[in-house]
């Protein structure tokens, strides 16, 4: 072997040991911290590169062994080299995919809109199997957010998560539209169990000591016993019989110490006793929703609300407000923590970088979706623009809107941070990576 | 002489404009009451000539391939296959030129209507080329029928395996129901146990796993919203 060789194979050694591995799953690890090792990017310098997609990035992505997984509402499920953003692989589904993938032992699992959960070789992404749900849907209700007609049923469209699932001892978990929590054998794909809940389960569950919990949007949560599927307690969130708002469990929960942290679209951040079902203490937000699922980190709970649009870090063992900030517009990301950096998505399109401890603004990052800023749905300052795009509550004008809200480059999807660069999804259809 | 240096001109300006048309190039095209973002790539593959494939965000369009490219002087053309298109409009084509500031600029062609459109070049291209078919298993190479029920029919299934050497496996499939349909198979492939056929042209997949111990293949049939449970077994 010559000199030049040897050099060249020993700085692809060093390359991989250097590189971080495994944040194959959404929010990190299956009990859903959204707490990751290493430094993290106190500043930004560029887009290191983009992948562009056919349609909106909700899902978030993961990575192992220098690939990214994620899905897009194009249908396809990626793979794509972290380093360079060159598409290794992609695999359609028959509906979007706005769930985030989880990664273990070479095979990658995922939700699609089409009922279906794939389970793909992650080198070349052929099926490995596939199992039918009863089917997909959003959660709806009759005059929904007080939509008009409001005898009609209408779909939620602010339901924009698909559960992702978490793979733990040989079996992956899921939520699915058809309202059931589902087990099943990792490799196979044979249905373990099956829980029924009472409504939609587009939340994530989150598994610590052998226990599931996932809230649904029949306005409970629910802790089950992951082997056998049988129930060990539930919790009562919030009821809206009049324009169903401010009911269901859209949040993910993160377990810590024995302790649950669910956000609520009843406006609840909640700390629940794993063991129990126990309410410890509840933080409200006054009729905004907290779709994001927090992050627990060093004693305390982050998270952002809707339409307050507030940024928040609560203290874990007492529930009280150690630190507020406001935003410019809605959070439906999850908050993100590396290191001393907080990094969370608004759905302005911009892409924030917090200090852990202050809460100040170290960058942001804004998409060009959101610096076109078309038909002026966000104002000079990116505030949403509510009179340029929200002009009536009657039939189809608010499903209109809401695309037209969602056209600004918005970020739903958390970010993922692996060597100091920062990965996320966009609606305007590119996985950015920043650096 | 001259006609040398003429020849040798005129090659080093073709490389030329075939070196500036390879690459990615991102834009819009503006239609009316907005703009159509695209992200096309081209490249050259020296067995084929060119290829390539456009992305149109947006639309659910990732990787849509490109043909009919040709690439003469600085003028650009090709058509887009399976998307943005269908029967009663027709396939979107772009048609276009390398302008001297190394943009590519032209119309948008869809349905009749037409729409300027200038892309610049972000950086090498990325062309996605279309699935290939895998050869299928010793088990699977040879005959197998099935039936399935729709709209109150029954439709016989006849599905033929071969093995194509470096090409994988081709699929001769037919539906008989109330006529023989010879349907078209885009793509073959299989993983493990796993069996996946598509036809683009009739807009049918069919999804099932081998399974071993009973000699059949368990899967689905799906066209459009039907999805049937379709068990193939080996011909007699």
């Amino acid at each position: 072997m010559s000199a030049s060789r040897i050099a060249l194979a020993l700085i692809a050694l060093f390359s991989c040991a250097t590189f971080v591995p495994a944040q194959s799953m959404f929010r990190g690890d299956p009990a859903h911290s959204g707490t990751y090792s290493g430094q993290g990017p106190r500043q930004f310098h560029r887009v290191k590169w983009k992948f562009p997609t056919g349609d909106r990035i909700v899902s978030s992505p993961v990575c192992q062994d220098k690939a990214l997984y994620f899905g897009s509402d194009d249908g396809n499920i990626y793979a794509v080299e972290a380093e360079t953003g060159r598409q290794i692989w992609k695999r359609p589904t028959g509906g979007p995919a706005p769930s985030t993938p989880a990664v273990a032992n070479g095979t990658v699992y995922a939700g699609s809109y089409d009922g279906k959960f794939y389970a793909l070789n992650a080198l070349t992404g052929a099926i490995r199997w596939k199992f039918a749900t009863e089917g997909e849907r959003r959660f709806e209700a009759r005059g929904i957010h007080g939509l008009e007609p409001k005898n009609q049923t209408m779909a939620d469209q602010y339901d924009i998560f698909l559960s992702s699932p978490v793979v733990v001892q040989g079996a992956v978990y899921f939520g699915s539209g058809d309202g059931h929590l589902y087990a099943l054998d990792a490799a196979s794909g044979e249905l373990k169990w099956k829980f029924q809940t009472g409504d939609v389960v587009h939340a994530s569950p989150a598994y610590a000591n052998g226990v599931l919990y996932v809230g649904s949007w029949d306005s409970f949560f629910y802790a089950v016993d992951a082997m056998t599927g049988k129930e060990k307690w539930r919790f009562h969130g919030g009821e809206d019989p009049l324009i169903h708002n401010q009911v269901g469990f859209q949040s993910s929960a993160a377990v810590v110490d024995g302790v649950v942290y669910v956000g609520c679209r009843d406006s609840n951040l909640y700390a629940l006793d794993a063991a129990t079902g126990q309410e410890k203490w509840r933080f409200n937000n006054e009729m905004s929703w907290v779709i994001t699922s927090p992050a627990v980190t060093h004693g305390q709970v982050i998270f952002g609300t809707s339409d307050s649009s507030l940024y928040h870090v609560l203290d874990a063992v007492t529930g009280k407000s150690v630190q507020r900030q406001q935003d410019k517009a809605y959070l439906f990301s999850s908050p993100t923590v590396v290191g001393d950096v907080v990094l969370i998505g608004v759905l302005n399109g911009t892409l924030e970088a917090r200090d852990l401890k202050s809460g100040e603004v170290l960058w942001e990052f804004q998409t060009e979706a959101s610096k076109q800023n078309k038909g002026w749905v966000l104002t000079s300052d990116r505030k949403f623009n509510g009179p340029m795009f929200y002009y009536s509550s009657w039939r189809e004008a608010p499903i209109v809107a809401t695309e037209r809200q969602f056209g600004v480059g918005g970020i739903f999807s958390s970010p993922l941070v692996v060597n100091d660069v920062v990965y996320f999804g966009s609606t305007d259809g590119n996985l950015y990576a920043l650096e | 002489m001259r006609l040398l240096t003429t020849i040798f001109f005129a090659s080093a300006v073709l490389g030329q404009a075939a070196e500036s048309a390879a690459g990615r190039w991102e834009g819009s095209a503006q239609i009316p009451g907005g703009e159509l973002k695209l992200v096309i790539d081209l490249s050259q593959d020296s067995g084929k000539g060119w290829i390539g494939s456009i992305i149109v965000p947006g639309f659910g369009v990732k990787g849509a391939p490109l043909t009919d490219i040709t690439v003469k002087d600085s003028e650009v053309a090709f058509t887009l296959k399976g998307a943005l298109g269908n029967e009663r409009a027709g396939q979107a084509k772009l048609k276009a030129h390398l302008t001297a500031d190394s943009h590519l600029a032209g119309d948008f062609l869809q349905g009749g209507n037409s729409a300027p459109f200038v892309l610049g070049k972000t950086g090498p291209p990325q062309v996605e080329l279309p699935p290939r078919n895998t050869a299928v298993s010793k088990e699977l190479e040879g005959e197998w029928k099935g039936e399935y029920e729709l709209t109150g029919y029954t439709r016989h299934v006849t599905m033929k395996f071969a093995n194509r050497g470096v090409d994988g496996a081709s699929v001769e499939c037919v539906i008989i129901g109330k006529k023989t349909n010879n349907v078209p198979v885009s793509l073959v492939t299989q993983e493990g146990d796993f069996l996946s056929l598509k036809s683009d042209e009739f807009g049918i997949t069919y999804e099932g796993r081998f399974r071993n111990e009973t000699g059949e293949i368990k899967g689905t049939f799906t066209q459009g919203p039907f999805e049937l449970p379709l068990v193939m077994h080996r011909a007699p």
